[in-house]
């Protein structure tokens, strides 16, 4: 029996083509700089991916993911700098644990109301932690954040983090799509698309929304807790409002209806802003002229419209055999 | 069809951002120059008169033929002031471009995080417009440098001067305004550690803190007059106090107190923001004036700077200019840009004769700390329109040396050991 290419064994070679092109990077690359990079893509893509769990498939734009970003990175930032660098890796599950708990709290507050409220109010909280972090001098340095952030032993190596780095993000996007695609996913999209019929047919629609709300804000956790890990150093900057901002863009940009979207979005929004901020003062002109023309031109967002030539690819090839 | 071209357009447009960058490599006979200042936004102005200064002063030693049979090659980037980007920047122009130094920066958070890149790579970053004392005290590492001075030394000049004004003009009472995050508050924290050092007796009437940026200081012009200070200490910067000072003025706040502002308040915007409705009789410091002190190498700097830009410089126009000429001199005396530890040793030893050096001093880097050393000057304001559009600027100088501005031992052993 021959392997037919149904829709799995795509899955399957973009998978690996994804994974082969970011293991290749530390081979190919000419500089060291292209790992920072990749780094950034990784952790941002990852960022993105969950974000878009709550917003593109279960329809809850929140505003506020940056404080669960914000945690994860502060947890690993003052565990190693009060209790030393052995605490780095600790730190980010007890920094998971610790946004599942704060996320289930605060969810229970915020997804009582929907729609903007929704999310003004997680807008609002976001704010508030990134105040206590600005103000708390003594605690977290304030606005100037914390410095000398290194992982243990061997992870200190760049290229040994970066391969820790892929390892995890790889796993949890395969965690977060396999949940995207289940009957819990499934769940998920019937609350965005017709909440009052899921409550017909007897299923919670404010569980589910809190479900999501959790893990979402647990991987925009673990994102932020590996980004301390590669700059070595963090800032308030990670609970301001501009850094949730940032993921709404890559997943408007990217495509909201495909899991794949918001990464391919972190992609574009990285290399556009490395390239073209090397290269002008203008830049906000030019990234703005730049996004601007892509949401015209491609309204579907960059995967979006990629899934949307292929089906018309697919049609045009079966009218043409009919 | 339209739709075609436009991404055609868009794909030619993004091939060329790519290749092009590729086509400009810099000759051999370089030294290489990784910059970071803000463009945009409040502290854009700070960025611009940095990147022009140094730019002056480029032009100036390759137009001489550079050092050691190298010219200076420059490459500035918008740092958004945002650390986790600028941090990036710095990765890039290590990696990437092979910088030789690491420049510029305006905001102490972003050197902060720069510092510890420079620290990872071994890689010297020239710190020109910055005054968190912390990057030379607590997170001091070998390889940074600041050419301007930092929040200690100002504050120590400023506790010099209300021991003397204590003489003549006797106060007992002071308040503080100034911006809520870490640069207002060390500058407090230092003020009163001076003061305290020097023996000097006060009372703290009031400390207040609006948010940086904030639009309207009525509530706290008012708990002002009602706590009645005799002197009211201030740590603004930039438009901050420009706004501040027009709303007390309405006030009549400068009548009941004496407005101190010794880091950051004898900035030119100030005076070219405010021109004849600054208010006579103001005491305010900065890193650097147009009007002294007045020697040659002062008067050539404001005039050519002028000349090249059409506005007057603010004092991180200074800093800047002062980083390049550190730079060309380390070169000098090394011979290369690549030795990087003997550039270390040589910078530790620098002396260099600076526009903000009156005559017969000259700046040199304290090696415990990474540190300029220069005299520093606060003034009042008072008329004087030869700096248009500003109708008034400092005068009637009070001089502290710059031996005694300097941190004390103790205070970098105390804050090192944390």
């Amino acid at each position: 029996m021959t392997m037919k290419p149904g829709p799995k064994y795509s899955a399957a070679v973009l998978w690996t083509l994804m994974i082969l092109g970011f293991a290749l990077v530390p081979v190919l690359m000419s500089s060291s700089y292209q790992l920072n990079l990749a780094s950034h893509v990784l952790v941002w893509g990852l960022f993105a991916v969950a974000f878009n769990m709550l917003w593109g498939v279960t329809g809850m734009l929140s505003f506020g993911q940056a404080l669960y970003y914000g945690l994860g990175a502060y947890f690993v930032g003052l565990m190693v700098e009060y209790l030393g660098s052995a605490w780095y890796l600790p730190a980010i599950g007890i920094g998971m644990l610790a946004v599942a708990a704060t996320s289930f709290l605060l969810g229970l507050l915020v997804i009582r109301v929907g729609g903007v409220y929704f999310t003004m109010l997680t807008l609002a909280f976001g704010q508030l932690a990134w105040q206590i972090t600005f103000k708390w001098y003594d605690f977290t340095g304030g606005d100037d954040g914390i410095q000398g952030i290194t992982a243990p032993g061997f992870l200190q190596n760049p290229i040994a983090y970066y391969y820790f780095l892929l390892v995890l993000v790889m796993l949890s996007m395969w965690i977060l799509k396999r949940m995207a695609y289940s009957p819990f996913g499934l769940m998920l999209r019937c609350v965005r698309q017709n909440p009052e019929r899921v409550r017909f047919l007897g299923r919670r629609v404010r569980r589910n929304q809190l479900r999501v709300y959790i893990v979402s804000s647990l991987f925009a956790g673990l994102a932020g807790s590996l980004m301390a890990g590669i700059d070595n150093s963090i800032h308030t900057d990670m609970f301001f409002w501009t850094t949730s901002g940032e993921v709404i863009l890559m997943s408007v940009l990217g495509g909201l209806n495909q899991f794949f979207g918001p990464f391919v979005g972190a992609v574009a929004i990285i290399i556009i802003e490395d390239i073209v901020g090397a290269w002008t003062e203008y830049w906000s002109l030019i990234i703005g002229s730049l996004i601007m023309g892509m949401v015209i031109l491609f309204p579907k967002g960059l995967v979006g419209e990629l899934h949307h030539l292929k089906l018309r690819m697919m049609q045009l090839k079966a009218r043409r055999s009919e | 069809m339209r739709n075609k071209r436009l991404l055609m357009c868009l794909v030619i447009a993004i091939l060329a951002f790519i290749v092009v960058p590729f086509c400009v490599n810099a000759e051999d006979k370089t030294i290489k120059i990784g910059a970071m200042y803000p463009m945009t936004g409040r502290a854009g102005l700070y960025g611009k008169d940095s990147v022009a200064a140094a730019e002056m002063a480029i032009d100036e030693i390759n137009g001489k033929g550079g050092v050691a049979g190298y010219k200076i090659d420059a490459t500035f980037t918008d740092s958004k002031v945002k650390p986790a980007y600028a941090v990036r920047v710095a990765k890039r122009y290590i990696t990437e471009d092979e910088v030789d130094f690491l420049f510029g920066v305006v905001s102490s958070g972003v050197g902060l995080a720069v510092t510890e890149i420079s620290q990872q790579y071994k890689t010297i970053f020239i710190g020109t417009d910055h005054a968190s004392t912390r990057l030379t005290v607590d997170n001091f590492q070998p390889y940074y440098f600041r050419v301007s001075n930092n929040t200690f030394q100002s504050m120590t000049a400023g506790a010099l001067y209300l021991k003397e004004l204590a003489e003549t003009k006797p106060w007992k009472k002071i308040a503080f305004i100034g911006p809520d995050y870490a640069y207002g508050h060390s500058q407090w924290d230092e003020i009163r550690y001076n003061l305290d050092r020097f023996g000097v007796e006060y009372e703290v009437v009031g400390e207040y803190w609006p948010k940086i940026y904030a639009p309207d200081y009525t509530s706290y012009i008012t708990s002002i007059l009602k706590d009645k200070p005799d002197v009211l200490i201030s740590g603004f910067w930039g438009g901050d106090t420009v706004a501040f000072i027009k709303q007390a003025q309405a006030y009549g706040l400068f009548e009941k107190a004496l407005y101190f502002h010794p880091d950051a308040g004898g900035n030119y915007e100030l005076m070219s923001a405010m021109g004849a409705e600054l208010p006579d009789g103001l005491v305010l410091g900065a890193r650097h004036y147009n009007n002294w002190p007045d020697t040659e190498l002062n008067r050539n700097f404001v005039q050519e700077f002028k000349k090249r830009t059409g506005r007057f410089p603010t004092y991180a126009a200074e800093g800047a200019y002062a980083g390049i000429y550190a730079i060309a001199h380390a070169v000098e005396v090394v011979g290369n840009p690549d030795d990087t530890e003997a550039l270390v040793k040589a910078l530790e030893g620098l002396k260099i004769k600076l526009p903000e050096d009156p005559e017969g001093f000259t700046s040199y880097i304290r090696p415990e700390t990474h540190q300029i050393t220069q005299v520093m000057a606060i003034g009042t304001t008072m008329p004087n329109e030869d700096f248009p559009p500003a109708k008034k600027m400092l005068g009637n100088w009070k001089i502290y040396k710059a031996e005694d501005l300097d941190p004390p031992a103790e205070y970098i052993e105390m804050k090192r050991k944390k």
